[in-house]
This record gives C-alpha cells, sequence and structure tokens, in this order.
C-alpha cells in the first residue's frame, strides 16, 4: 500500500510543540543557565585583581579639617570650654585605632590645631562630633577672603578671583562647603552615553561642564544615561561633595545645589590637622601617616614641621656612579641617603663633610644614588616617612595634606567590583540579550558599520562561493567520473589543497588580488574565492559518489534502452547525484562561512561580519562579540536551511 | 507450434573470470522458443539461468556459440528494442514518478511527448495503478513497483519480454495475484516471454514450455511442454494434470541435480566440467 508523506494522523501543533521544540529549547535554557556560573567563574579572579590593583583605587587627598561653622562676625579667640566642629570630622576618627601606629589612640596624639600653616598652642579633648578645647585660642579663628564671582549660571558656577585661591576653604551662609568628585568607572569612548561611577549623587560635570540630572542625564540603576555622548577621552566625573572644582586655571568650581549668593573663601582659619605617629624623643627618624596607602608621587603631599613645610626634593650627585669613586658632591648638605632605594646611614656606611659625602665602600657601578632633602616615603604601603633630622622634643611633626588610596573604585566586595566591570570575559546573557537592540541599531542602514548590513554581505559572500564551489566541485566531480586517469591525476593535489590551513593561504590570495588590482577592503572576491576554495571540496567528493551511486540494474535497463552515454548520464547519473550533491553542498556552505569570515577578517573588508567581530574583539565590547558570534551560527543555520530548500525544491523525490 | 522460432540459441557457453579462475556459468546451451510462447526457465541458483536471460539480452556477450533474437543478433535486437527487460528488483528510477518512469524508455526512443504520455496512461491502467501516476517508488508497495516496471517493459511495444524473477521479493499472496495478472497481459499482448524463475508451481502455472536447467555447470536439462489449456485460473493449480506437471519438473531438477552434483564432486566451479558429457 501507499504510505502518505507528510504529516501523520493524530499530530497536532501541542504535541509537536512538546515533542520537537521543547528539547530543543530545554537545552538552551540549560545552556544559557550555565552561562551564569561560567561568567562568574571567569569574572570573579578578574574582579579580585581589579580590586586589588592600586591603580583602579579611589585616592582622597587629606588636608587640614577648616572649621564647619565660621564663627559669627567680630569673634575673636574662643575661651576654654568652647566646642567647635570641624569639615569632614568623620574622615579624621574612621579608621582611629585601625593603622595608628606607635601607640597614639584617636586623641590629642593624633591631632593637633592649626591657623595659617602654624601649630595653635591648644589643650583640647575628642569626642564623636568634635572637640572641646581645654584651653583658650587667642586671635580670630577665621579671617575672610575673596567674595566668589557668580552665580555664572543659573547658579551652579562661581570663579574665585585669584585662580591661585582655588582650594582654600569656602563657606556658603556660614557653613563650610566640601570638594568632592569622582572619575566614572568607565573611559568616554566617544559613543557611549551611559556611565557608572563608584558613589555620588550630585550633578556630573563632563569635560568641566555641569549636568543635571533631569537636564542632560537620567539616573539608571548604579550609572546615569548623559542626554548626549560626551566626546571620546572627556573626563566624566560626579560630584560628591558639596562643590567641586571645574578649572583650576581658570578659577570656576561648580556647586552640588544651586545658590543665588556666591560662596566666600576664608584666608586664615583654624583647622584640625594629623600629626605623624612616632615618638619625638630626638632619636626617632620615621613616622607614620595615618592613611594608607600612600599615593607615592603625591604632588599635594605638604609635611609640616612646626611652621615649615619639609622638602622632599630628591638631589642626584654631581659625579657619575662609575663603581670605582667613593665620595659624591650633592647640593645640600643634610638630607637621607639612599643607595638604589635602600637608606644608607651616616657613619656606618658613608661619613659626611659639608655636601659631600664619602661612602668606606665605593658604590657599584651606575647604582642609583640620592639625597632626599628632609625626608622620604620609604614604606607607601604602611605610610612610613623617613626624615633627615630626628624631630626635638617639642617639636610637632603633621600633615597640611597628602593623598592616599582610599578604596576600590569598583566597590567593596568581589561581587560589586564584578557587577562594575566595564567588560567580562562571559557576559551574563541577560547582558548579551540587552545589548542586542542598540548594537544592531547602532548605525542606520546605509552605514557600513550597520551589523544588519555586515550580515547580508557576509552572507552574499558565502553564497556566491557557495555557487563558484558547487560549480567547481560539479564540474571536478564529473569529469572525475568521466575520465578516470584525470581522477588519478587530480585527486592527490585536489586532496592536498585541503589540508593547507586557509589562514596561511588567506594573506597570499590578498596579495595576489591586490596586485591585480582588487579593493581587498571592500571587495567580496577574496570572501568568495576563499569560501568556494573549502566549498568546492565536499561538493567533488559527494558528486562523485553521488555519480557512482547508481544501481548498476539502472544501468543495465538503460543498456537495454540502447540509450547513449549522454543518456545515461543526463538521465540516471546526473539525477542519482543530485541529493548527494546538496547533502555535501550542506557541508560546504558552514565551511564557505568560516572561509568567507577569515578572509573578511584577514583582509580588513571593513563590509563584513568577520570585520565587525575583530572590530569590537579589538573594541574589547564582549557582548558584541558574543551578539556577533550568536548572528554567525544563525547566518549559518540560515544559510544550511536555504540549501536545504533547495534540495526539497531540486529533488523532491528524496524520502523524508 | 506453427510459430516461427524468435529466440535461437545454439551451442552457448559462458565463462567468467574470478580472479585466477574461471567460472562456466553456462555451458553448451541450445534452445528455440517461438514467437507467442511463454518459456519459464527454472533450476537451482547457478545453474544459469539469468546468465541466460542477459545473453538473449545483449547486456553480455557469449564466449562461446550463437544466438539470434528475432532473426538478428543480439546487439541488434537490444538497439531495435526487440525486447523489454523486467528485473528481479523493480529497479525503478527513485527520481521519476511512476508515470515518468514508464515514459523514460519512450523518451529515449525518441517517441513524441503526446504519445508517450497517452501511453504510460494505458499501461498503468493495465496493471492497475492508474490513481498512482504522481507518487514516486518509495510510496509504492513491492507488488506495485513491480507492476510499474512491467509497464514500463511494456511501454516500448516490444516483441520480447524477458522477465528475471519478477516476482521473486513479493509474499505468495501479491505473487499468486500478480500470476493471473501477467496471464492475463500476455493473452492480451500476444508478446512472447522468457520467464526466470525458482518456483515449480509458478513455471507450470504461467508457462507454455519449462526450460529445466541444472547448476555447476550451467545446462539446459529439459524442455518440458505444458498442455495445460489457457485460459488457466485457480481451478487450474487443483487439477491432476498441474499435480503431474509440478512433479515432472520436480524429478527433472532433483535428478538433474543429483548428475551435477556426482560429476563435479570435489571441483565445484571448475572450468574441467566443459569437458564431462551431457547428461541426457
Amino acid at each position: 500500500m501507499a504510505v502518505e508523506p507528510g504529516v501523520r494522523e493524530g499530530d497536532n501543533l501541542v504535541r509537536v510543540l512538546a515533542q520537537r521544540v521543547l528539547p530543543i529549547l530545554a537545552v538552551l535554557a540549560a545552556t544559557v543557565a550555565l552561562m551564569y556560573p561560567v561568567a562568574l567563574w571567569l569574572g570573579l579572579p578578574l574582579a579580585r585583581l581589579r580590586m586589588e590593583n592600586l591603580a583602579n583605587w579611589i585616592t582622597t587627598t587629606t588636608a587640614a579639617h577648616p572649621l564647619s561653622e565660621a564663627p559669627s562676625a567680630g569673634s575673636v579667640g574662643a575661651p576654654a570650654g568652647t566646642r567647635l566642629t570641624f569639615g569632614a570630622f568623620d574622615e579624621i576618627i574612621d579608621d582611629a585605632g585601625a593603622t595608628v601606629r606607635g601607640g597614639a589612640s584617636r586623641d590629642v596624639e593624633r591631632l593637633m590645631l592649626v591657623r595659617g600653616g602654624e601649630p595653635v598652642a591648644a589643650d583640647f579633648s575628642v569626642d564623636d562630633e568634635g572637640l572641646v578645647l581645654e584651653s583658650a585660642v587667642e586671635g580670630a579663628l577665621l579671617t575672610w577672603g575673596q567674595q566668589l564671582e557668580g552665580p555664572l549660571d543659573d547658579g551652579h558656577v562661581f570663579r574665585f578671583a585669584d585662580p591661585n585661591d582655588v582650594g582654600a576653604p569656602i563657606y556658603l551662609n556660614g557653613r563650610l562647603l566640601e570638594a568632592g568628585a569622582v572619575d566614572s568607572v568607565e573611559r568616554a569612548d566617544g559613543a557611549s552615553a551611559t556611565f557608572t561611577f563608584p558613589l555620588g549623587n550630585g550633578p556630573v560635570i563632563v569635560a568641566g561642564e555641569v549636568v543635571v540630572e533631569g537636564a542632560g542625564f537620567e539616573a539608571s540603576g548604579a550609572g546615569v544615561v548623559l542626554d548626549r555622548a560626551p566626546p571620546f577621552n572627556a573626563s566624566v566625573r560626579r560630584m560628591t561633595g558639596d562643590y567641586a572644582v571645574l578649572d583650576a586655571a581658570a578659577g570656576t568650581i561648580a556647586l552640588a545645589e544651586p545658590s543665588p549668593t556666591a560662596p566666600r573663601a576664608a584666608t586664615d582659619v583654624l583647622a584640625l590637622a594629623e600629626l605623624l605617629v612616632g615618638p619625638v624623643d630626638g632619636n626617632n627618624r620615621v613616622f607614620y601617616l595615618q592613611h594608607t596607602p600612600l599615593v607615592e608621587n603625591d604632588p599635594a603631599r605638604r609635611l609640616m614641621l612646626d611652621g615649615r613645610e619639609l622638602s622632599a626634593t630628591a638631589e642626584r650627585p654631581q659625579e657619575r656612579v662609575d663603581g670605582e669613586r667613593a665620595s659624591f658632591t650633592f647640593a645640600g648638605e643634610r638630607g637621607v641617603v639612599t643607595l638604589n632605594g635602600a637608606e644608607v646611614t651616616e657613619g656606618r656606611d658613608f661619613t659626611r663633610q659639608g655636601n659631600v659625602i664619602t661612602f668606606r665602600q665605593p658604590p657599584v657601578r651606575n647604582a642609583q644614588l640620592r639625597q632626599y632633602q628632609d625626608y622620604l616615603v620609604s614604606d607607601p604601603a604602611s605610610g612610613a616617612v623617613t626624615l633627615a633630622v630626628a624631630p626635638q622634643p617639642g617639636e610637632r611633626l603633621w600633615a597640611a595634606s597628602y593623598t592616599y588610596y582610599d578604596r576600590p573604585a569598583c566597590g567593596a566586595t568581589e561581587l560589586e567590583c564584578f557587577f562594575s566591570m566595564p567588560q567580562h570575559p562571559m557576559p551574563f546573557p541577560h547582558w548579551i540579550a540587552q545589548r542586542i537592540g542598540p548594537f544592531l541599531t547602532a548605525y542606520p542602514f546605509a552605514d557600513s558599520r550597520n551589523v544588519v548590513r555586515a550580515t547580508i554581505y557576509t552572507a552574499g559572500g558565502t553564497l556566491l562561493a557557495l555557487l563558484l564551489g558547487g560549480l567547481v566541485g560539479v564540474l571536478l566531480a564529473v569529469v572525475f567520473v568521466a575520465v578516470r586517469p584525470a581522477e588519478r591525476a587530480l585527486l592527490p593535489w585536489v586532496i592536498a589543497s585541503q589540508t593547507v590551513p586557509i589562514i596561511a593561504l588567506v594573506p597570499v590570495l590578498l596579495l595576489l588580488l591586490g596586485n591585480v588590482g582588487v579593493t581587498v577592503q571592500t571587495s567580496l572576491v577574496p570572501a568568495t574565492l576563499i569560501g568556494a576554495y573549502i566549498a568546492f571540496f565536499p561538493v567533488a567528493v559527494g558528486t562523485v559518489t553521488g555519480l557512482r551511486s547508481v544501481d548498476p540494474l539502472a544501468l543495465d535497463l538503460m543498456k537495454s534502452y540502447a540509450a547513449s552515454p549522454l543518456e545515461v548520464f543526463w538521465k540516471v547519473r546526473f539525477p542519482a547525484a543530485v541529493p548527494f550533491f546538496f547533502t555535501s553542498l550542506k557541508l560546504g556552505t558552514a565551511a564557505a562561512l568560516v572561509g568567507a569570515l577569515v578572509a573578511e577578517t584577514e583582509s580588513n573588508n571593513r563590509y563584513g561580519l568577520g570585520y565587525a567581530i575583530v572590530g569590537q574583539v579589538q573594541a574589547g565590547n564582549v557582548s558584541d562579540v558574543w551578539i556577533l558570534l550568536i548572528i554567525s551560527a544563525l547566518l549559518g543555520i540560515g544559510l544550511v536551511a536555504l540549501v536545504g530548500g533547495a534540495q526539497r525544491a531540486f529533488a523532491p523525490w528524496e524520502r523524508r | 507450434m506453427s510459430t516461427p522460432p524468435i529466440i535461437e540459441v545454439a551451442g552457448v557457453g559462458k565463462r567468467f573470470v574470478v580472479g585466477k579462475a574461471e567460472a562456466v556459468a553456462l555451458q553448451d546451451a541450445d534452445l528455440t522458443i517461438h514467437d507467442g510462447q511463454f518459456v519459464s526457465l527454472i533450476g537451482p541458483s547457478g545453474c544459469g539461468k539469468t546468465t541466460l536471460m542477459r545473453l538473449i539480452a545483449d547486456l553480455i556477450e557469449p564466449t562461446e556459440g550463437s544466438i539470434s533474437v528475432a532473426g538478428k543478433t543480439p546487439r541488434q535486437a537490444r538497439q531495435d528494442r526487440e525486447y523489454g527487460y523486467v528485473f528481479q528488483a523493480p529497479a525503478l528510477y527513485e527520481w521519476r514518478s511512476v508515470l515518468a518512469n514508464v515514459m523514460l524508455p519512450l523518451e529515449i526512443m525518441g517517441v513524441p511527448k503526446a504519445e508517450r504520455k497517452e501511453r504510460a496512461v494505458r499501461l498503468l491502467d493495465m496493471v492497475g495503478l492508474e490513481s498512482f501516476h504522481r507518487s514516486y517508488p518509495w510510496q509504492l508497495s513491492g507488488g506495485m513497483q513491480q507492476r510499474v516496471s512491467i509497464a514500463r517493459a511494456l511501454a516500448m511495444e516490444p516483441k520480447i519480454l524477458l522477465m528475471d524473477e519478477p516476482f521473486g521479493a513479493l509474499d505468495e499472496i501479491t505473487r499468486e495475484t500478480m500470476n493471473f495478472e501477467l496471464l492475463r497481459l500476455w493473452q492480451e499482448t500476444k508478446k512472447t516471454v522468457v520467464f526466470v524463475t525458482h518456483s515449480i508451481a509458478e513455471a507450470v502455472f504461467l508457462s507454455s514450455h519449462i526450460v529445466v536447467m541444472t547448476a555447476r555447470p550451467g545446462r539446459i536439462r529439459e524442455v518440458i511442454e505444458v498442455d495445460l489449456p489457457y485460459p488457466r485460473d485457480a481451478e487450474t493449480r487443483e487439477s491432476e494434470r498441474f499435480f503431474e506437471l509440478t512433479t515432472r519438473v520436480r524429478e527433472a531438477l532433483r535428478i538433474g541435480q543429483a548428475a551435477a552434483n556426482s560429476q563435479s564432486a570435489g571441483g565445484a566451479t571448475s572450468s574441467r566440467a566443459v569437458t564431462e558429457s551431457a547428461a541426457d
């Protein structure tokens, strides 16, 4: 009886879905689910590295903390018992005891009052909110300086008349304004408008311009989306304090909260400063800064001994260290002497006469010899500072300002750092999914960077490759079957051709094409040729098999009909080979796509998918690379399905 | 028989070279078939039935002896399409629909398109496949495929129909149906049929003459005339004469085989068998 082709009885849509689609979806879901732990497994070590790298830490410059409330006008001095509060007081007592060395606790031994760069002699006690004077302070607590000019816009931007005053404490309505801004985690690439910041919720400063939420950006999760993408490499900061410096040279600042009245600067104001920790006994030369690790090349670092600022200038000797000389001349007559970064001791290692020092043993040739005038940061990690001269009892060593690494910019935990990474080695699938829309529509269709256009272009190259490869494969197969000696002569070469790695072949081909005047950067020719080079082989092999697959009885039958050889070919051998041809062409399709992609990659063909992949890999846009991977896979599936469709059209007799 | 001879086989032998040895497929075959006869070749495997058919069809050439088909050399007869060949397997062209399969020999013969179709349709009607013109071969059962194959052989309108175990692969019930149909076709078309079979009953039921062959080497042992009257039907199978004839054919096969075995004991297909005398 005849077997009815097509859908079996009892099949309905639900059953087809359950039996065919669900298993595929289940595997897809499992794969997608598996990508999450893999993403964490690959990403967390990188997040840890990111977190541990000091280069990725937020640096904070701490300075003497001025009074947070301006005293009422005309008040001169403060009697014992006065309560004083200072800006950023939390920061002072923040890590009390944690990094403190030399037995100092979070009190008078770590803190001192200063004014105008001079210590102020006063006793005080410290509690959680501030300090209470135990002896009177003489003189004005605050001397007013200039009023800032402005507002220069709707209330955010003001200007110091004298740009040199930038950094001086400023007060608005008697209250101290704290400065603060952090850089964005992402660099401005000229296209992206989304930025994240480790902290802060104030306005954003883009290349020196204030952008306010709702009128220039929208907050989005941990980040902000600017209305306009900032130009390439523009500085993008977010305000964390009351104000931020816009342009130090121009003297402009921006307030977080708009104000109709200008803030006023103070010239001399009572401030609370950090003492360096260490015994002041006339012998000890090593002291510790309280916030660590230190930023080594820190232009803001100002260490004071009473009213004198210490210099960290490094002097070079006037003579070359040639391995024989033992005496060297420096500009200064004192300082910390180091040889290859390690301190050498006067008396033990060298003797000093004026500005000439003489080593007992000549230093080795080309050793780095330096003399640091007043001090040297001997261990940035622990905040250790070595002084040239030990302070005498009664002298006070304090920090007017210095910069330290505060905390990782990416977050407090590895997981936070993982989630704030701009690129992941393996993005979470839903991040990839979120990128699909923006990535596909990033450029208009007419632009060669448009991904859909690139996909169509590569598909065209692959189809041309299939056409050419299929033609060559069929011709070869016909020749092989018709002329046995041709097969014996050519087959080894055909097989050898497939052992040549295309990655090595493509550059040669590109050179040749370039020399015959083909613009490989825009032409379909390289993709077509390379794709065809790969695709013709399975087609030839499959078609030869097909032409030889004919049932001997079928040939006998043709003989009994007295058919001519040409009729035998067209009516028997050729149709018998058609299914084999298409099946091998399907194999060739996937290979041709690979060939086309490789050709586009190596020829920098800027219209194709291969070029897009390389471009996104180089740009480090991992999600986009994944999207391109998926597009390539879908393209492969689609092209194979297309060939399958052609097979159904040209070989309708095949049993399915 | 009053009709003229249409196939004459005289002293024909065929040897195949198998490796270094020679196999004798057929030896000293003499046979005359007259126009309109239904001749069955019967014998055990390896007796040269198929070889003899292929020699007549000029699919292979004889090592010795001469053959004449419709008064011509086999080659000329083949080129003039004097015979249609039906193989044991249907050997349909799977990429052609049933109708196109039947039309294929006509295409090669250069028959005009309209006539091709008309003839193919008529023949498919004759074999009872009028509703399967568009089907592909794999959609048909084995019996239906074989019927297409017969229709295709008839399409050329040959004088002779060579049928090599056409119903060998079919089940018994289908086979009997096909036997009836074949007899009907034969009587309608008055062609000469040469029919290879393994089945004694089938041979007796269908044939006007039965050629009994023996193996190692392949020889014609005896030609038995079947005097059952046509048209034959189910009752024919139950008649006494039918049993007598089947018994006679079986006896001839058994004796022939015993003689062949005693002659070639020890050397199965040795070329020396060529010199053995006939057992007749």
